[in-house]
């Protein structure tokens, strides 16, 4: 897929640049990352014109965004319904809401693989719009200026960084995730500890 | 975690962590092996020519290579003996089943070859220190 849009791009240009960045926000897995990463190699090999590229990128990308993020603002009543009742998916919009800009912002450039899902607890979780946008724009311009930055700095070399940078990503998303279950394992041993001081004093 | 935690909960940070765990030493691995490729590597000095023909790939078409190795496109053609006219969109792959099916990778191995016969000169290294003169210089009299 990648090789195929990758031949296109040579021949397309810059709005095909746009239209990739677009349908990777919105989460189709046509390796978005490695595309950007290229178009910065085809910018300093003269194939494409870098200004152009990164504004129409840019562009691409936060329409793609914004889409998702309204998808996920449209489906808030469904999710309510199906699991508004539920405690874990109120800690969990709770907590969004505390660290949402956070989350925003890394997750366009640093842990990618969870950006769709953030745009879409984003939305769902009644984030103001002004203040994702602001966040995403951040992060977006931080993505498009430091992965087309390295493909413009390594030129024909630019597959030696996006095979670093891919595994680099899951490799952040694995700390992550783990951080996260010694996070709530920790809290749930504070929560207990707290049970046990109660029912003692009792 | 204490045995008051619930089943359901102590699954799912367990759950986590593993997975955490597993990701982690996957992708590290990756990232190692990618990184003792990378390193060593630095980045070309600007508006070099590119001269290292095992860089080229499937994906790339004629036209490409031919702005980024400076051969005429023209050149690269004639080596595959195939017309110009509706094959500078087509990437090597495509030119490969198009023309040569029944040689896998023969369409990349030309190019190579027509690369490597056809490619500039190099520019002149210039040395690191300064040449002694073979002849002593004459002393400059005022």
């Amino acid at each position: 897929m990648s090789d195929f849009l990758l031949t296109q791009v040579i021949n397309f240009g810059t709005p095909l640049v746009g239209v990739i960045l677009f349908l990777g926000a919105l989460g189709l897995p046509i390796g978005a990352s490695a595309v950007l990463i290229a178009a910065g190699a085809f910018c300093q090999q003269g194939i494409l014109n870098w200004p152009i590229a990164a504004a129409t990128g840019l562009i691409g990308v936060l329409i793609g965004d914004m889409l998702s993020f309204g998808m996920g603002y449209y489906a808030k009543d469904w999710v309510q319904k199906r699991f508004g009742k539920s405690q874990i998916w109120r800690n969990a919009r709770a907590s969004f809401q505390q660290r949402a800009g956070l989350a925003v912002f890394l997750t366009r450039w640093l842990v990618t693989a969870v950006a769709i899902p953030t745009n879409l607890i984003a939305g769902g979780s009644g984030y103001k719009f002004s203040r994702f946008m602001a966040y995403d724009i951040a992060g977006e311009i931080m993505w498009i200026g430091l992965y087309g930055g390295l493909g413009y700095l390594f030129g024909s070399q630019w597959e030696l960084v996006s095979d670093f940078i891919s595994n680099f990503g899951g490799l952040i998303l694995g700390l992550v995730i783990f951080g996260f279950g010694i996070k709530q394992a920790w809290n749930w041993q504070k929560q207990n500890k707290a049970k046990s001081y109660k029912k003692a004093e009792v | 975690m204490s045995s008051k935690t619930r089943p359901q909960q102590r699954a799912r940070v367990i759950g986590l962590i593993v997975i955490g765990i597993l990701f982690t030493a996957f992708f590290g691995m990756r990232v190692m092996h990618a990184f003792r490729k990378f390193n060593g590597h630095r980045p070309p000095p600007a508006g070099k020519i590119e001269t290292d023909v095992e860089l080229i790939r499937d994906w790339m078409t004629v036209p490409f290579i031919a702005r980024m190795y400076h051969v005429h496109e023209e050149i690269i053609f004639e080596s595959l003996e195939i017309s110009p006219q509706e094959n500078r969109d087509k990437s090597l792959e495509d030119l490969n089943q198009a023309y040569f099916p029944q040689a896998d990778g023969l369409v990349l191995e030309k190019v190579k070859a027509a690369i490597l016969a056809n490619q500039p000169p190099r520019a002149p290294v210039p040395p690191d220190t300064a040449i002694p003169p073979l002849m002593p210089v004459p002393p400059v009299i005022q």
